[in-house]
């Protein structure tokens, strides 16, 4: 039973970064072009916008509910960084949510340059996280993660830009998909350009961690591990590809599962274990110790999983009904 | 300074931050269910117009929400990870039941309310609304039940020094649930109601066009307010009996309270445990407040023959009684919380052991930061939230017909 809810927050982080990631991508890429453009970008996101943040929310709500221990540690263990990511989350929400409200333009310039810097610190705070996991925590014997310094190694800081250069990938190939078809050339041409950056990005901590001792230390399941770069990289070569051929379908799959893989990958490597200890080897916090007593474990499961299909269908509702590329009639708000 | 004060004052800051934006969004959406049911039956623009201008206003709002609403969970794991050690397998499993159940399901139908204007039937229109509001109650429903459960822990069994959940129903059956989810409920339409009242009241004092418009909305507003102060005060009083006998500590003074802290002076070694005196100050400022909003009643008769907006004065005493349900929703929300001080789980888990072990320097640093950060977004959010309210009804971006020409046209070549 512990397992099937580690797969469903592993389904929810997941999906928070596939959908999460493209408002981020297209956060980021609000750095740049005139008012004009930045709109169309937004009205692009639009629908899905609010759909998208939620995916995050649920997903800590199943790390209380159903592995509470995880949540304590995770979540304070990782202080710095998961502070980070919020901050940005705050900013990219108001900021998208907001920036139109005002009718003046210096304002609304202003509130994009918020949802940029969100963008990115979101991002690159996912990114450490996951990054984080990959190299240990000082988790002693009493519980408890010690410090936040472990934080401070150049594998993260590389996870993090990795993370940043996926999702500005994955958000310029959302736009290519999703912006009228005159704009899909030059937007699929940037994507593509974007593309080689997060190979780089990705390849870089790749090395890092191949260099870190932490890091090797850390694996649980070395096959997984060597999989994770090269299936990222693969997406990535898949959507490269796609977009060449003008297929933004195929391309924005591609760069959805590069978002996803990280995930199920990083919960790969780690099992049976969550949170590996790098001071006290019989620390570290395994899955099925990390999760809710029975009693709660079946509750959740007899009140929520019949709830899925809704939640699910729900949300493809919302993909259906404002499908296809935003045109001259897409509604405007944001 | 140390850890477990500034973890409090961030929560008591993060915490009254969103609920004064929340009370706004539960008290609205459910006058806009009645407005866009209203226009849905009779096919009149007028209410159209109104689900727009107020739905508007209800958006705007509803953004500060989500955002604090979302450091609030967060905060559970970042500054309160005892909280989660010793009691998670019980207080985890309304929170998780909120996330998924209801906000997962409110925000992904709101954003297809937002954008769904001229472009689904207006059935389904509709019902995403019924959806948005029904979703919002389930949520202040399941957050109210993880929060009784922290005024009085039942249905659980300690093994190991961790509690496990035994009796899920007794978690819906606590006696400090039902009449407080009543009366936030309350207090949220009586908050809602005011503000509607206030800004028509605004409108029709500077005769902006729109007359009849904001005359319905004042009408419907103080109607909503009137009935809802009176719940809010029955629903208020009727916590007084079974709140003091659950937590004798919270009002203080009985035979009960003293035996109590007798019994946990002896289980948990000595201590103080009587709440900090601001928790009664400011229960006794609240039902002030409630007493004094309760004097909605007698604007009512003066709905007959428009002689509230003839005499003028009244409307100006409604714009004036604005800042008093917020302060009220805060005080009341003070007096529950640190009213079971120091406790975090009322004579189970005192608030000192749920403290994360983070560096002080690092929770002074994040206090700081979300406080500025939060505070800045929610003075934002408020002056929007005034230009809105003040630009009136004429063209809301909300459900404006697409292929409006809109204040920022798009150049020919988007990617040029």
């Amino acid at each position: 039973m512990e397992l099937a809810w580690y797969a469903l927050l592993g389904l929810f982080f997941a999906g928070y970064l596939v959908l999460g990631g493209y408002d981020y991508g297209v956060g980021l890429l609000l750095a740049r072009g005139g008012p004009g453009t930045r709109r169309a970008n937004l009205t692009a996101l639009g629908p899905f916008f609010l759909g998208n943040e939620v995916w995050l929310v649920a997903f800590v709500g199943i790390l209380f509910g159903a592995f509470p221990t995880l949540e304590g540690e995770l979540l304070s263990g990782f202080y710095p960084v998961v502070v980070g990511a919020l901050v940005g989350v705050i900013l990219v929400t108001v900021g998208v949510q907001l920036r139109s409200r005002p009718s003046g333009q210096p304002a609304r310039a202003g509130w994009d340059r918020v949802v940029v810097v969100g963008s990115a610190l979101a991002a690159s705070g996912w990114g450490g996280l996951l990054g984080g996991l990959l190299q240990g925590v000082p988790l002693h014997a009493d519980g408890h993660v010690a410090g936040v310094t472990h934080l401070a190694t150049p594998f993260v800081a590389a996870t993090g830009l990795a993370m940043l250069a996926l999702v500005a990938a994955h958000g310029a190939t959302f736009l290519t998909l999703r912006l009228p078809a005159a704009d899909a050339a030059v937007l699929g041409r940037l994507a593509g350009r974007l593309i080689p950056v997060a190979v780089t990005a990705v390849a870089a901590a790749t090395a890092l961690g191949l260099l870190s001792d932490r890091v090797r230390a850390t694996a649980q399941q070395p096959p997984a591990a060597v999989l994770l770069p090269l299936s990222l990289v693969t997406a990535l070569l898949v959507a490269r590809v796609a977009l060449a051929r003008q297929q933004p379908g195929v391309a924005f799959a591609a760069t959805g599962a590069a978002l996803a893989l990280p995930v199920a990958l990083v919960g790969a490597v780690l099992w049976p274990a969550v949170l590996v200890s790098t001071v006290d080897p019989s620390a570290t916090l395994t899955v099925a110790e990390a999760a809710a007593s029975g009693p709660t474990l079946r509750l959740l499961g007899w009140l929520t999983i019949p709830l899925l299909p809704a939640l699910l269908g729900f949300q493809a509702m919302c993909w259906w009904i404002f499908r296809g590329r935003t045109d001259g009639r897409a509604p405007v708000y944001w | 300074m140390d850890t477990l004060l500034l973890a409090r004052l961030q929560f008591a800051t993060t915490t009254s931050i969103h609920f004064l934006f929340v009370v706004v969004t539960l008290g609205l959406v459910t006058l806009l269910v009645g407005m866009q049911t209203a226009g849905f039956l009779t096919g009149n623009p007028t209410w159209e117009r109104l689900t727009r201008f107020w739905g508007q206003l209800y958006v705007i709002n509803y953004v500060l929400g989500i955002a604090t609403g979302i450091v609030m969970e967060f905060q559970f794991g970042l500054n309160w990870s005892g909280l989660s050690r010793y009691v998670g397998n019980v207080f985890g499993a309304p929170l998780a039941i909120e996330t998924l159940v209801a906000f997962f399901l409110e925000s992904t139908f709101l954003g297809m309310w937002i954008f769904g204007w001229h472009r689904l039937r207006r059935g389904v229109h509709l019902a995403l609304l019924w959806g948005v509001a029904l979703t919002a109650y389930a949520s202040a429903f399941w957050i109210m039940v993880a929060n009784a459960w922290l005024q009085n822990p039942v249905g659980y069994e300690v093994r190991d020094g961790i509690a496990h959940l035994t009796d899920f129903g007794a978690l819906l059956t606590n006696p400090t649930f039902g009449m407080a989810y009543g009366h936030v409920v309350a207090a949220a339409l009586l908050t809602g109601g005011i503000l509607m009242a206030a800004v028509s009241a605004w409108h029709l004092i500077r005769r902006t066009p729109d007359f009849l418009l904001f005359r319905t909305s004042l009408r419907i507003g103080l109607v909503t307010a009137a009935g809802a102060v009176t719940l809010v005060q029955g629903f208020g009083f009727a916590q007084f009996g079974p709140v003091g006998q659950v937590q004798p500590t919270k009002f203080g003074g009985t035979p009960a309270a003293d035996a109590l802290v007798t019994e946990w002076t002896a289980r948990f070694g000595p201590g103080d445990y009587t709440p900090p005196v601001l928790s009664s100050v400011g229960l006794g400022f609240m039902i002030l407040i409630g007493f004094t909003l309760g004097a909605v009643w007698l604007l009512l008769p003066l709905l007959w023959r428009d002689w509230i907006i003839r005499l003028r004065f009244p409307l100006w005493l409604i714009m004036l009684a604005v800042p008093l349900p917020f302060v009220a929703v805060v005080l009341g929300w003070i007096a529950r919380e640190v009213g079971r001080q120091p406790w975090v789980a009322y004579g189970l888990l005192p608030t000192e052991q749920a403290v994360s072990r983070v560096d002080p320097g690092v929770m002074l640093a994040s206090l700081i930061g979300f406080s500025l950060l939060l505070g800045a977004l929610a003075v934002t959010n408020w002056v929007l939230l005034a230009r809105h309210a003040a630009r009136g009804a004429a063209d809301p971006a909300l459900g404006r017909p697409p292929g409006t020409p809109d204040d920022e046209p798009r150049p020919a070549p988007a990617f040029a």
